[in-house]
Order: structure tokens, then sequence, then C-alpha cells
């Protein structure tokens, strides 16, 4: 009977851990954003509300909850506000299943750093990622206006075609590792020593298309598209409400599908790999806290990737999107599946 | 001189009985009847090679039909046509312009209400029509559509007529909104006129939008007035079928001022200001156009000294070279690269301080002047300019780094919004449109005013005209300005430093030429002569009757007839691909409505 209440503990202090860090990096997130963007752009960026502009995101938060909560007439309103509901809540619980590092010891209780290590948690993070597509739909029809509603058509679109390459894209690392768990997925890594982007390149090249095609960044910002839709479906939010969809879009669903493309392709919390030898970990010093650093420091790479191709590349149009979700990187992640699983088993 | 001759057009005069042809010193013009316009224009377009339409409107010579005086000196200049017909109120004009053989010629038509419509022959003609519709109330006979181009369609009047005054006619009760909601009488408080002119409803609005498109599809999507994408206030209609655009038209008229109400109450060197507020980001080259317009006018255009020349050439082309990066930021701004618009706008900055610095002034600026300009260049302007001009070409190799090889970039301008030659012409494009479309025409060397003839520069062009060629185009335009630039301080730094940078005319030409340009009297006569601004060809069409004030100006603003290409470009396109090719068009809404 007390090891539930334990576990129960341990499950409510994770939630809590989790949630504070989500929430908490993707608000700072929007700094590390204004900065990198003003950077590549040679100017300094936020500079006036504390030391180089670091109250900034506490400044922007109070700005968008203080002001006042309009709504379109003739708008549905369950819908309206369900669909805040429906983009913020699933994006979040991805978390769920991110490993953050390995099992340690506490008081003689052995704690996983995940929340909940199911055996289906790649499924549940992609069945997650699907119902963003429900969320922005909402938003464009509940606004009752035309601009939101294109734009969530985009998106729709784009999330549905780039769903499907997605899902068999990751099939490769899934093949080699041989489970869905994400924890075991990194511990297979480790134990194969070998990073899967090393073997499946093309799986990755395709996990990151999609990722900022899901994600709505440039290149694939279509349902935004400030010149022509005027930031598309959340034209008619205000307030907080508008401050949400960008939350969740650009830095929640960015951090999470990170952490999942480290967890698949980057060997989660392992650190660098010489494929088929072994590690190297110049951060040894760090002792237990090692490989925190290491996860933290690959999903923090990637999104300044991300960041990087956002202010630099221009946009695609919503038919060459799906063109290439379609016509390039089905084929190539198919490919890679039938290559994979014919060769896999041959070596492993 | 760049416009046709006499002997050209003797071959018509078999064919058209009442054709008369006049070769002035400022303009040549063929005086034909109403009825056998269409035919001569078509002749004109088919075999003699005129196929760029450039400007029609209409005078109303109410004014010079009561004055005896003003009527004799204009039709014993035969300024008018068919002096006889002393019944019909307006004249028509139509400038044709001849590409091949660099000849202009003016088409002159007399008609006291209606016209045949040029819809067939020219599609920028119909916009002419309908703005001369708006104007002076001439209809139109034959033509698809015909609706105000720039007013609402319930407005009564028709503002460019001599018979409607300057100041408007007030007679609509507009209170205050402390009347109206406070009940506070303003009385004593100030002289408050409640009476105000005519303003337009929500349903004269409603009305304007019924007219201009019949639905089609699944929606009309209201792109505009306010709207970050139309690069100011247009009003777009879109008949969606999904995303994709069936029809679509423009409703003008937002920033409608009545500049040109305004040039026939105004002294030649108060103009001046307004075209600066005309095309706003180019307001030295408009500038530069009307003085040479004027200067041409006085046939002084000899006298302007050097240095005068070649500092307004070289203003000129920073000018061009400033609006040409505020159109490549915003062109990728609309297409999503967010950051060239800064890295633009930087380049741009310096060059809006380098302007400040010379003229004063950054945005509207009225440096030039009648004979030359105001004032002259400061101490060290040139090393300035020159430390400019060496730093530019590499940021520009920069950011063409980024987007010309592009594939997101090649695939969102390569055959978007693809514009032939002959579909240039027949939507009166000019500027880089046109040259994007190859066809080499560029008003700086084909009719050189000031220092241009004297410098070497290339015009490029493009090969298909599509959006792509439009950017390359105008990012080759301003290396070519750098070069201008380049060989104009070369110049200027050889020149004496106490040369005049302003004319001198000598007494017996009797031209009262100063500074601020107060009593200069313009003699009888017209032209029409033409800049080349960043934009297109931005031409002023000038009918004198000899005295302080123009008596007609017509302006010829580029980017309205390089606007009616839109909806012909815009047609089976989606919501995407509007910004992409509106913004390859680049128009200026200052100078569409002016």
């Amino acid at each position: 009977m007390e090891s539930v209440w334990i576990d129960l503990l341990v499950v409510f202090l994770k939630i809590i851990v989790i949630l504070a860090v989500a929430l908490g990096v993707g608000a700072y997130l929007t700094w590390v954003e204004r900065k990198v963007a003003a950077h590549i752009q040679r100017r300094p960026g936020p500079m006036v509300v504390g030391w180089h502009g670091l109250l900034q995101p506490i400044a922007d938060g109070l700005k968008l909850i203080t002001k006042e909560d309009l709504f379109p007439r003739y708008g549905n309103r369950f819908l309206y506000n369900l669909a805040l509901v429906l983009a913020l809540v699933p994006a979040t619980l991805v978390f769920a299943v991110v490993p953050f590092g390995p099992e340690f010891e506490v008081f003689g209780y052995k704690v996983k750093p995940i929340l909940t290590d199911v055996n289906v948690g790649i499924l549940l993070v992609f069945g997650l990622g699907s119902l963003a597509v429900y969320a922005i739909a909402l938003a464009g029809w509940a606004s009752n206006s035309k601009y939101p509603l294109i734009g969530s058509m985009r998106k729709a679109g784009v999330i549905i075609s780039y769903e499907v390459a997605i899902t068999f894209a990751v099939m490769g690392p899934l093949i080699l590792a041989g489970t869905l768990s994400t924890y075991e997925i990194v511990q297979s890594q480790i134990e194969q020593k070998l990073w899967y982007v090393w073997v499946q390149p093309i799986a990755f090249v395709v996990y990151m298309f999609s990722l900022l095609a899901e994600t709505g960044r440039i290149p694939f910002d279509i349902q935004e598209a400030e010149a022509e839709l005027v930031t598309g479906f959340t034209v008619e939010y205000g307030g907080m409400k508008f401050g949400i969809f960008p939350l969740v879009e650009w830095y929640i669903e960015v951090l999470t599908l990170s952490a999942i493309g480290v967890v698949l392709f980057l060997g989660g919390w392992s650190p660098i790999n010489i494929p088929f030898v072994g590690f190297v970990d110049p951060l040894f010093f760090l002792g237990p806290l090692s490989p925190y650093v290491w996860f933290l420091l690959k999903v923090t790479a990637l999104f300044l990737f991300i960041l990087w191709l956002h202010w630099t590349l221009p946009r695609y149009r919503i038919d060459q999107i799906t063109e290439i979700a379609w016509k390039v990187m089905l084929p190539l992640a198919l490919f890679n599946i039938v290559i994979t699983s014919i060769i896999a088993p041959l070596i492993w | 001189m760049p416009w046709a001759k006499e002997k050209d057009f003797i071959d018509l005069k078999e064919r058209f009985s009442g054709l008369e042809i006049k070769e002035l010193e400022n303009s040549t013009s063929l005086h034909i009847e109403k009825g056998k316009l269409i035919e001569l224009l078509s002749i004109l377009k088919e075999e003699k090679g005129y196929k760029l339409f450039l400007d029609h409107s209409v005078v109303d010579l109410k004014e010079v039909l009561e004055k005896e005086k003003d009527w004799r000196s204009l039709t014993s200049s035969g300024l008018v046509a068919f002096p006889e017909d002393r019944s019909s109120r307006f004249q028509a004009f139509y400038i044709l312009y001849n590409v091949e053989e660099r000849k202009k010629v003016i088409v002159k038509t007399r008609t006291d209400g209606t016209l045949p419509s040029i819809e067939k022959l020219w599609f920028a003609g119909k916009w002419a029509e309908r703005e001369a519709y708006d104007m002076f109330g001439i209809r139109y006979e034959g033509h698809d559509n015909l609706v105000r181009a720039f007013l609402w369609e319930t407005y009564p009047y028709f503002p460019l007529r001599k018979d409607f005054p300057l100041e408007g006619i007030p007679e609509m009760d507009l209170p205050s909104l402390n009347e109206v909601f406070l009940g506070d009488p303003l009385e004593g408080t100030m002289n408050y006129e409640r009476k105000h002119t005519l303003v337009p409803t929500l349903e004269d609005l409603e009305i304007t939008e019924k007219k201009r498109l019949k639905k089609k599809a699944q929606i009309v999507l209201n792109w505009g007035p306010l709207h970050p994408g139309t690069h100011g206030t247009m009003w777009f209609l879109f008949d969606l079928e999904g995303e994709r655009i069936v029809q679509c038209d423009v409703i003008l008229g937002q920033l409608h001022r009545g500049v040109e109400k305004l040039a026939e109450n105004e002294m030649y060197n108060q103009f001046l200001v307004y075209t600066d507020r005309m095309d706003y980001i180019s307001a030295l080259c408009s500038n530069q156009a009307w003085v040479v317009a004027v200067e041409r006018m006085l046939g002084i255009e000899d006298l302007v000294p050097e240095k005068a020349k070649y500092i307004r050439t070289m203003m000129s082309e920073l000018q061009r070279i400033n609006s040409h990066l505020l159109w490549l930021g915003t062109y990728a701004l609309d297409l999503g690269a967010i950051t060239i618009f800064l890295y633009a706008f930087k380049e741009r900055e310096k060059i809006m301080d380098i302007i400040e610095g010379i003229t004063g002034a950054r945005l509207t600026i009225s440096y030039p002047r009648v004979g030359g300009v105001r004032m002259d260049l400061p101490e060290g302007a040139l090393e300035v300019i020159k430390a400019f001009i060496r730093r530019f070409p590499k940021e520009l190799s920069d950011w063409e780094r980024i987007l010309t090889r592009n594939r997101i970039w090649l695939r969102r301008n390569k055959e978007v919004g693809v514009l032939t030659p002959e579909e240039a012409y027949y939507f009166g494009a000019t500027g880089p449109v046109i040259r994007g479309s190859g066809i080499p025409y560029d008003v700086r060397k084909f009719e050189p005013y000031d220092a241009y003839g004297e410098v070497e520069f290339d015009v490029p062009v493009g090969e298909i005209g599509d959006c792509y060629d439009r950017y390359l185009v105008r990012i080759e335009e301003m290396r070519q300005s750098v070069r201008i630039i380049e060989q104009c301080v070369k110049k200027l730094e050889k020149l004496p430093k106490d040369a005049p940078f302003f004319a001198e005319v000598p007494k017996e030409r009797k031209v009262k030429l100063t500074l601020d340009g107060i009593g200069l009297k313009v003699p009888v006569g017209e032209i029409y002569s033409s800049g080349e601004n960043p934009r297109g060809e931005l031409g002023f069409y000038i009918l004198s009757t000899g005295g302080t004030k123009p008596y007609r100006v017509k302006i010829r603003p580029p980017s309205f007839y390089n606007l009616s290409a839109y909806p012909h470009l815009m047609r089976n396109r989606v919501v995407a691909d509007a910004v992409a090719i509106l913004a390859s068009i680049d128009p200026v809404v200052g100078e569409t409505d002016r």
C-alpha cells in the first residue's frame, strides 16, 4: 500500500516539474527566438525590460493577459474556446513520454526521468500530434471569418500530408530498436553503440521536414503567412488566447518534436557517438548530471537549427508543400522502410 | 527628338478624309473625328507599330471656350482639334509609343460627352477610360464595365470638370463626435463648419463593391483596403474557388486626393511638392520628371547647367536604389524571408541619411527646381556617396546569395505571373514590368533627359516575364544605378566648386526664372514629357494657355497601368501568389490614386 502512495507522489512531482519546465521554457523560448532572430538580422533585439530583455516574456505575458477579450460576432463561442484547449493539451501531453535521462535511485527508490514509460510511446506522440489538426480546424471554423478559414484549411492539409510522412519516417528507427517505448529506444541505441541518425539519414531528413511542417515554421508557415492571411487562423483571437497558439505551435510543439527527434535519432541522453565503437563524453566531469546536459544540448541544437531556418528562408506555397509531402517525402520514407527491413535483420 | 514626323502619316491622309497632322515644337498630334477614332487607333497599333499605350484622358475646354482670347491663342497654335467646332466641350487625347522606332504621337478628338471605348485595343485604355468617366463623366460606348475608378459609385459629381469648385461642394452634415455623444454644441469655442463635402457611407462602398464583381465562385474575399500584403490602401476583390482565384478586381481611390485638380490651381513650382506626394517612395525621380517637363516646355532644357543635371541624375539614381530596396524588402517579406527585409532597410536607411544630408528632407524632398536644383551639394556629400556605393554592391551580392538560387525562391517566382511581351503592350506596362517581359523600354535610354544621355549604363531585360525575371531586372537595375552614380560622382568632382547649379536665362528669352519660381510664365503649348521612375514611366501631359498656372495636367502614373495587368495575372492563381505577383508589380498607392 505504501509503495502506491510513493508512486503517486513521484508521478505528481514529475508532472509538476515537467509542466513547469515545459511551459516556463516555452515562454522563455520566445525570448530566445527574438534574440536569435535579432542577431541574424543584425539588430540587438529586446533590450529594455530587464538585463538584455530577460524579463520581456513576463512583460509580454502580462500584456496579453490584461488585454480585452474580443470575440467575433456570429462566432461559435464554445468551439472558439474548445480550440484553445485542444491546441494546448495534446501538445503538452507529449512531454509525458519524453525521457530526459537514465534511471536513477533516490533513497533506494528507482526513478525513471520520464512521466509514463508506456510501451506505445511513439504511437502516443503521433496520435496526440494529429489532434492538433482539430484545434486548428475548429479555431478557423469557430471564428466565422474568411481568413481564419483559409488558414485552417491550409494547415489541415499540411498536417494530414505530413502525418503520413512522419509516421513512415520513424518506422526505420523503430525497426532497429524493436520497441515503441521512447525510453527503450534510447536504451537500445546505447546498447548498440549507435545513434540511429548514422544509419537512418533519410528518415532523419524526412523527420526534420515534417517537424517544420507540423509546427508551421518557415518554410512551411503557410497557415500564418502574415503577408497574405495576416496570421491565418488566429486572426480573430485576442489577448492571451492569441498568445497560446504561437506558444503551442512554435515553441511547445517544436520542443516536443525536437525531443522526440533526439530520442529517435540522436541517442537521447547519450554523449557523442562513434558508430559501433562507443561513446565519448567530453562532459564527464559533470558526473551524473552529464546525460541531462547532453539531452538538453541536443534539443537546443535542433531548436536553434529550426530557428536558423525560420529566419533565413522564404516560404513555400500550399500546393508545393503537399506536393513535397506526397511526391518526395513519402516515397523516400517508404524506400527507407524497405531498405531497413531488409538489411536490419541481416545485421542484428 | 522622340516625336513622330508628319511624313510618317502622309499615307493615312488618303484613308481618313478628315485627318489633320499637326507637328508642333513639343508634340506631334493627329486630329480625327470621333467616328473614325477606333479605326485610326487600330491602324496605328497594327500597321504603324504604335503598340505601347501610354495615356488617355480628356481636357475640359469649358473655360477656353468662354474666353475668346485663350481660344484664339490655343487654336492658332494648333492645340485644339477641329477649331471650327465650338460646341463640343471636351478634347480627348491618346498618347501612343512606337518602341521599335522610338517615336511618340498624340491622337486627338473632340466630344461633348461620349467616346468609343478602346478596351479591345488596349486593356490599359479600359482603366484610363474609367478614370476619365470618373473625373469628367465621359460615357464610353462599348466599355465592358464602366464604373468609377477612384470615387465611389453613388458620387454625383465629376470633379475634374472646370465647373467643379476646387474646395468641393459642402453639403453633408458631419457633426463632431463631441456633438453626437456628449451633446456639446461647440458654440462659441470654435468656428466649426458642420457642412462637409460628401463622404462615402458603408452602403455606398457596398454598392461600389457589388458593381465591380459578379460573384461566380464560392466566396468573395475582400483583400484590403487595410491589409499588409497590399502595400498601401488598395482594395482587392478575389472570387475564390477553394484557394484558386476565379476572377479578381481592384477598387482604387482610398488615397485619391485630386492631384490633377490641384495642379490646375497651382503655379508650376508650387506643384512640385505634390509630385513628392504621388510616388512617395521615389520623390526625387518624380520631381525630376516634373521639372524636366516644365523646362522642355519653356525651351530652357539646354540652359540648365551641367552641374545641376549631374546632381539631379545622381540623386534620382540614389532614390531608385532606395525605392528598389523597399521593393526588395517587402517582396521578400511577402514571400516569408523576413530577414532580407531588415537587411534591405538597413541599407535604405543609409541612403535616406545621405539624401537628408544633401537636401534636408527624407521622404518628400522637392530638391530639383525648374532650371536646376535648390542648392549646391554640401561639403563632403560626394565622399559619403562614394563610401556608400563602394559597400553597397557587396551587400547586394550577399542578399542575392540567400535568394536568387534558393530553391524555395525559385519555386515561388518562376512561371508565376507570366506577362508576355504582347500582353505587356496590351496592359500598358512600363518600367521593370515591361523590361521583365523582354522589351528594353527605358525612358532614360529612349528619350534621355538630364545627364542620362552622357552616362553609360545597361538596360537589363527578362526572358519570359515572370515574377523571377522582374526580380532579376530590379536587382540588376540597382547595380546599374550604382554605375551611374559612380560616373556622376567622377564628373561632379571634376567640376569647379563654384560652378552654377541654377540656370540663367538670357534677357531676350523673356522667361522669369527664379529659385522660388514665383511668376514663372509658361508659353501657350502642350507637352507630354516623361521620366523613368523606379516603377515605370511617369509622364506629364501639360496643356498651357500661357499663364502662371497650367490649364490641364494629366499625370501618367506608371503603377496605375502596371496594376491593370494584375486581375489578368491573378486568374487561376492561388491566394499565395497574390502577394508575389502584386509585389513584383510594385505599385505605390499614392501614385495610382493621386
